[in-house]
């Protein structure tokens, strides 16, 4: 009986550890790389270890005009940063509507926003590209934002599910009192639902800054590249310099896993629980 | 909105410092004090309100899916003037290969990716669940490629899996074109997808999990039931609901993939990872025929459409067989 927990310790062990090893080895060997110079990468091969380490690649990301990140990053976050204050402030506005008020045609309206789900993004790729080229927008900051920072149904669907369930007598209170519906919000609802929207908010960000396709569509050149295109545009540019690749993928996803790093216990409890997908 | 902040603040601290009471006391001493009444609230606040996301949705989702619509009954290489041409789009791509063969592409990925990242993630999170010192920790590494952009990843794995300068094959001793061969290049794509869902797919699967009472465990332990047949017996089926809900969303989400795809190989080696995404860029941005592109569009729309409804009636019935 004791060797068979032991056996099953071990193989519970065993199961974690090359899990954890498979997961982090992709990314320690792109940090390996982009610490090395191309020098070293041909002579020392791609499984050794950065000694010397240099920080060329990324310095050459950042002051060079073939790497010219700077500008990708200052996109990327403007473009995040945008979407995410539209999309809460008008995701909220409206699950409040539909969670809180009464209104004629309520039903049928958010039956087509939760229709609207089912729209995946590569379908409407092709009709968004048309409607911006023929507005002019191509290749503009609007271009990359108008399509997301009015709400997002998926959003308004969750934060509707959260808002319906809290207690009505609260509300009523303080409509009682006069509060109108602005004050309502910011000083009963959004801090009673605190969990869901820090948890959407961080949804938002990783959604858009990892966002590839539209940007990569509607963007051409240097001026409007997000973090990713720019990744991309890189790689097929250098495509065999995979130090100074290696540095920009680093970059690219580095925010992110710290972001993560810091709001784990939220995201992994939030996913787990089934409010996100 | 905000007139007499200085009243407001002070009737907050007010609140504030009754509120220490805890909910009830709260509820009674929020009751109206000025006789409120009750505002009149018309409509008109609330299409005020949904207003933005109204037309959000109307102009970002509605229309564009009309658009392709109508596109996809017209022939049009952006530049020229569109030409009304029906069904022809449609009748092209059944007849000629590339929409058949993206169909069966997309397929083989779903195929593959989908039933091993399933497998994979309910092995760790059974795994996980035991709680041994230090599978916190793998609990946090395993989710960190799922916030990784898929290009990014995408970008990493071309690199490891080059045939003379990657990691792989350095590491294999072997020289093995991976990307560019056209038997391996597929399952080498499957194999990142399913490497980034893992640890995301085995979260809900350790939600469920610990859904399920310890008591039934030992109730089977007691009766002598191995650990092998209490996996096959209590935990599979008591899984179901989680199982199928990971399904259905895997699926869809494997016939949407693109970034993955178009880092490591662009839809080649000769369109053998051309994904049905990957299909629609190429058509409308490589060979500029969007009306072709829009009708493979509205085709990915209609499968997409079917499967949902399917996984809804299905569900409805399932959940409630479930739950009993």
């Amino acid at each position: 009986m004791h060797t068979r927990r032991l056996l099953s310790l071990a193989a519970t062990y065993a199961v974690l550890v090359i899990a954890a090893v498979l997961t982090l080895a992709p990314f320690a060997l792109s940090v390996i790389t982009a610490l090395k110079t191309p020098h070293q990468f041909v002579q020392d091969g791609p499984l050794a270890l950065p000694v010397p380490g240099t920080l060329e690649n990324f310095t050459r990301l950042f002051t060079t005009a073939e790497g010219g990140f700077v500008t990708p990053i200052v996109v990327t976050v403007q473009m995040v940063l945008v979407i995410l204050a539209g999309q809460m402030v008008f995701s909220v506005l409206a699950a409040y509507a539909f969670a809180l008020l009464r209104f004629p045609g309520r039903d049928l309206l958010f039956w087509v926003y939760v229709a609207t789900l089912m729209v995946p993004q590569v379908v409407v790729v092709v009709p968004l590209y048309l409607m911006m080229s023929e507005a002019g927008m191509r290749n503009t900051f609007w271009a990359l934002v108008l399509p997301f920072v009015l709400g997002s149904p998926y959003a308004i669907f969750l934060l509707r599910e959260n808002f319906r369930g809290m207690s009505t007598e609260l509300l009523d209170a303080m409509r009682l009192d006069g509060a109108g519906t602005l004050r309502l919000l910011w000083s009963l609802v959004i801090p009673l639902n605190r969990p869901i929207i820090v948890t959407l908010v961080l949804i938002t960000v990783v959604t858009h800054w990892n966002s590839f396709m539209w940007p990569l569509v509607i963007t051409s050149g240097p001026t409007w590249q997000t973090v990713t295109v720019a990744t991309s545009g890189l790689q097929s540019q250098y495509s065999s310099n995979w130090t100074l690749v290696m540095a920009a993928t680093t970059l690219a996803m580095l925010p992110l896993i710290i972001l993560f790093m810091v709001f784990q216990r939220q995201i992994t409890r939030s996913i787990g629980a089934g409010t996100l997908r | 909105m905000h007139s007499g902040t200085e009243g407001e603040e002070e009737e907050e601290r007010e609140r504030d410092a009754r509120v220490v009471g805890g909910p009830d006391l709260r509820l009674v001493l929020l009751a109206p004090r000025h006789t409120g009444r009750m505002r009149p609230r018309s409509p008109l606040v609330a299409y005020l309100l949904l207003a933005p996301s109204l037309i959000g949705v109307t102009a970002f989702l509605l229309l564009p899916v009309a658009i392709a619509f109508v596109v996809s009954l017209f022939r049009w290489d952006l530049i020229g003037t569109r030409q009304f041409v029906g069904l022809q789009n449609y009748a092209d791509l059944l007849t000629g290969g590339a929409l058949l063969n993206s169909l069966w592409v997309t397929a083989l990925f779903t195929v593959i990716a989908v039933p091993c990242s399933l497998a994979l993630g309910l092995l760790l999170a059974t795994q996980l669940v035991r709680a041994v010192p230090g599978s916190s920790i793998v609990r946090v590494i395993v989710v960190i490629p799922w916030v990784c952009a898929p290009l990014a990843l995408g970008v990493v794995w071309k690199w490891i899996f080059q045939p003379s300068t990657g990691a792989l094959n350095a590491l294999l001793g072997v020289r093995v074109e991976w990307l560019t061969s056209p038997l391996l290049a597929l399952p080498a794509v499957a194999f990142v997808a399913i490497w980034q869902q893992v640890g995301y797919v085995s979260l809900f699967f350790q939600a469920g999990l610990a859904r399920i009472p310890d008591s039934i465990y030992e109730a089977a332990r007691i009766d002598g039931a191995s650990s092998l047949q209490r996996l096959r017996h209590m935990t599979i089926p008591l899984l179901r609901p989680t199982t199928f809900f990971l399904a259905v969303t895997q699926v869809v989400a494997s016939f949407q993939v693109f970034d993955m795809v178009y880092a490591l190989t662009g839809g080649g080696p000769s369109h053998r990872t051309e994904v049905i995404a990957s299909l629609i860029y190429n058509q409308a941005f490589d060979s500029f025929s969007v009306g072709k592109a829009s009708a493979v569009a509205v085709i990915l729309f209609l499968l997409l459409v079917v499967v949902t409804v399917l996984q809804q009636r299905y569900f409805g019935r399932r959940i409630t067989y479930d739950m009993s």
